[in-house]
């Protein structure tokens, strides 16, 4: 005989009298009956739910919480920087996260018509064309909620949305079965398509497609204004602004078609590729360091003392033994390596203290900081990630850490102040992946029950 | 004065630790091991009773011609110096606590005796940490988050495993850490802090709310767990709620069956001494032991065992 009582949420219901007497181990004097009755809040079965924070600087519409930028009612304020974590309602579980220069893109793994959201900045339309209500010619400057953006897929039912990246005013998104897609500003042939003498990018209805790879593209990353694509073969195509070297391809000239990079990197298969800036960097499947581009701030500076290289060279990190992940910022970089060490240089707030504001060689930042202790003594971090000056690791407890400058409340530490060393970010959950971006930060979360 | 029970009773001084038993409030304990401690030192043999020479009247055995007062000299005890008379030469011992335990929990207990009281301030006033083995039981809540309480709620605990207490223990630890940071009174932006950051030297400085220093899962076997705890400033109470809190982050609830501490600062269950054990003889060598160790180790009663 069960009776069901109906919670304000619905929830929950009574169990069993059976199992009540099976589950109750206590000495308590008192008779079942008047001990009431015995509540369910979670099934056997329950799966962690996937949920999405934003945090830092909100008015561009980037956080996706437009009651931060226009309140609900007039006697709220507006609400200029979140500084502690906020949960974003989405639509869809979000598999991947990018943050632009004030804008971002969401992405989920799901079959239906609408795989990805963005919000934040569009006056490139980096974020596709969003049509204004009252006009549908029209495209919104600045998207204040996670709003669809519309890719022209061939087989939109059937195709899934691996990865997306964002730079500065152009976004990347990578599908599984139809390729890179490109939105956004295209004068230095970032987007991969030719570059068309004043062309007009707000309200721009474009989206392309690019070509020209030779296998299929499984990883894409953006710099500041060029784009790297990683395809199967473990070959790199870069195309875009290469003023710094950037795009690696041997001149400083601007490349709007991709194109595969040569130099130390011919012949390697490479496992991963990371920009933000204007410095890129790559990791082989053998755990090498290749980097090319801006070295203005000492990141190259174990190969060369120029301030830019247009071809990549591989960096010698024998200290750093075998890399993992690498991450590069505007002018810091940091490597993780297969035993979990973070090792930074480069110039801003590196995480050492004040002290360490610039550095030439790899410093790691002690295991000490990352939470291991007596209790934990094999706490090991297990993604790097940079935004444009600060670092965001990801360790096996997922836990978030971050250090750098604060821009703008990026760090989401709950105060403004710049943080020297890593420092944990309260997050109700297990932190699966997070995104950087210049003055906000995605995180995606995986809840504890 | 020079007897044996003066000796005792000055050279007893010191720290040491019992083992308090659950269900007993402290103050008890403390007047147990006092009285004991007096008895003991009482019970040592009272020096030989003063004497005195009393000139008694003797009866003679002359004539009525006579009419002569003679006395006899007669040694007699004093009266006055009688155990009997004067009662116990020792009423009253200074026996100070250390942390205090409530009387639902049990385990060690720090006392001081003499002196000895003094080295509690030194103790308390710097870091210091205390360990406890704190066990829990899902299923229920209760207004006190013990057994003994009201019972508030019942729920469902069959989808909790281990893996998701772990889970909830390192999110509870991740806000303690964080918290032990902040607390301390060292500017965070600088080099400093980094400094002391890297080797674990960042402690917490005067006032502060409970604060966990370590915390893992000893056990787990549904309903029943058993948490290890390492803190500072806490109240048993404290570490009830704690456990009622993890019950609430499970979706279920507990409630506490057992608190137990295991060490106070360098006091460790190895040299807590059991009811048997509250006598004088033990209570000295205890306080002779702790001295020792307080000597070899070289430095003062202000950092924990680990």
């Amino acid at each position: 005989m069960a009776l069901v009582h109906l919670r304000k949420l619905g929830l929950l219901h009574l169990v069993n009298r059976a199992c009540a007497s099976r589950s109750l181990a206590s000495k308590a004097q008192t008779k079942e009956s008047e001990l009431g009755p015995i509540f369910q809040y979670v099934g056997q079965h329950r799966k962690p739910k996937d949920k999405v924070f934003v945090w830092g600087f909100s008015y561009t519409g980037a956080l996706g919480i437009p009651s931060f930028v226009i309140p609900d009612s007039g006697r709220k304020k507006r609400r200029k920087y979140q500084f502690t974590p906020y949960r974003l309602d989405t639509a869809e579980q979000i598999s991947s996260a990018a943050c632009g220069y004030g804008f971002t893109l969401l992405s989920s793994r799901t079959r239906d018509i609408t795989k990805l959201w963005g919000m934040g900045l569009n006056k490139d339309s980096q974020l596709g064309f969003q049509c204004s209500r009252h006009d549908r010619e029209k495209s919104y400057a600045y998207v204040l909620e996670p709003s669809p953006v519309r890719l022209p897929l061939a087989r939109p039912q059937e195709t899934r949305v691996l990865q997306v990246a964002c730079g500065r005013a152009h976004s990347l998104i990578l599908t599984d079965s139809e390729g890179v897609f490109s939105l956004g500003n295209n004068a230095y042939g970032q987007c991969g398509r030719k570059i068309v003498e004043d062309e007009v990018y707000s309200g721009s209805h474009v989206i392309h497609k690019i070509e020209g790879f030779d296998s299929r593209v499984t990883q894409v990353a953006c710099g500041q204004d060029h784009s790297l694509f990683l395809t199967e073969t473990g070959r790199v195509y870069t195309c875009g602004w290469g003023a710094d070297g950037q795009t690696g391809l041997g001149s400083y000239d601007m490349a709007s078609r991709p194109a595969a990079v040569a130099g130390d990197l011919a012949g390697v298969r490479v496992r991963q590729v990371t920009s933000y800036g204007d410095c890129s960097l790559a990791v082989s499947q053998d755990g090498e360091l290749f980097g090319w581009g801006n070295s203005e701030y000492r990141q190259l500076s174990a190969v060369t003392e120029a301030m830019q290289i247009n071809t990549p060279q591989h960096l010698p990190v024998e200290e750093m033994g075998k890399v993992q992940q690498a991450a590069c910022g505007g002018t810091q970089v940091a490597v993780l390596n297969d035993k979990g060490e973070v090792f930074v240089w480069g110039y801003g707030i590196l995480g050492k203290g004040p002290n360490l504001s610039e550095s030439k060689k790899p410093e790691m930042v002690p295991p000490a900081l990352f939470g291991r202790s007596e209790f934990n003594p094999s706490v090991r971090v297990t993604q790097i990630r940079c935004g444009l000056h600060h670092f965001a690791a990801v360790t096996d407890k997922g836990e978030l850490f971050v250090w750098g400058k604060n821009v703008r409340g990026c760090l989401g530490i709950g105060k403004a102040d710049d943080q020297f060393f890593p420092w944990r970010v309260t997050v109700p959950g297990h932190v699966v992946d997070v995104a950087c971006g210049v003055d906000h930060m995605v995180a995606l979360v995986k809840s504890l029950i | 004065m020079g007897t044996p029970a003066t000796r005792l009773y000055r050279s007893l001084e010191g720290l040491f630790a019992v083992y308090k038993p659950a269900g007993v409030h402290w103050k008890l304990v403390r007047d147990t091991v006092e009285t004991n401690l007096l008895k003991g030192i009482n019970c040592a043999p009272p020096p030989a009773l003063r004497t005195q020479v009393k000139f008694l009247l003797q009866s003679g055995a002359g004539s009525e011609a006579h009419k002569e007062v003679t006395l006899r000299p007669v040694r007699l005890p004093v009266l006055a110096d009688h155990p009997l008379v004067t009662g116990p030469e020792f009423q009253k011992l200074r026996v100070g606590v250390g942390h205090r335990l409530d009387v639902f929990s049990s385990g060690v207990f720090v006392l001081g005796v003499g002196n000895g009281n003094a080295k509690f301030k030194e103790m308390y006033e710097r870091y210091n940490t205390r360990d406890y083995t704190l066990e829990g039981e899902f299923g229920r809540a209760t207004d006190d988050f013990s057994h003994g309480g009201r019972v508030i709620e019942r729920t469902t605990y069959d989808h909790i495993t281990c893996d998701k207490l772990e889970r909830v223990l390192a999110m509870i630890q991740g806000a303690n850490q964080k918290a032990l940071l902040s607390y301390s009174n060292v500017d965070m932006r600088s080099q400093e802090a980094y400094e002391l950051a890297v080797r674990g030297m960042l402690f917490p400085e005067g006032k502060t709310p409970p604060i966990l220093t370590g915390l893992r899962c000893l056990d787990f076997q549904p309903p029943r767990f058993t948490l290890e705890v390492q803190c500072m400033n806490e109240t048993q109470r404290y570490l009830r709620r704690l456990l009622h809190e993890v019950g609430l982050e499970l979706r279920s609830s507990a409630i506490c069956v057992g608190i137990r501490r295991v060490r106070d600062g360098p006091f460790t269950l190895q040299e807590a001494l059991t009811r048997q054990r509250w006598t004088l003889p033990d209570v000295a060598q205890a306080v002779c032991q702790a001295h020792s160790i307080r000597r070899k180790s070289g430095k003062a009663f202000s950092q924990g065992a680990g």
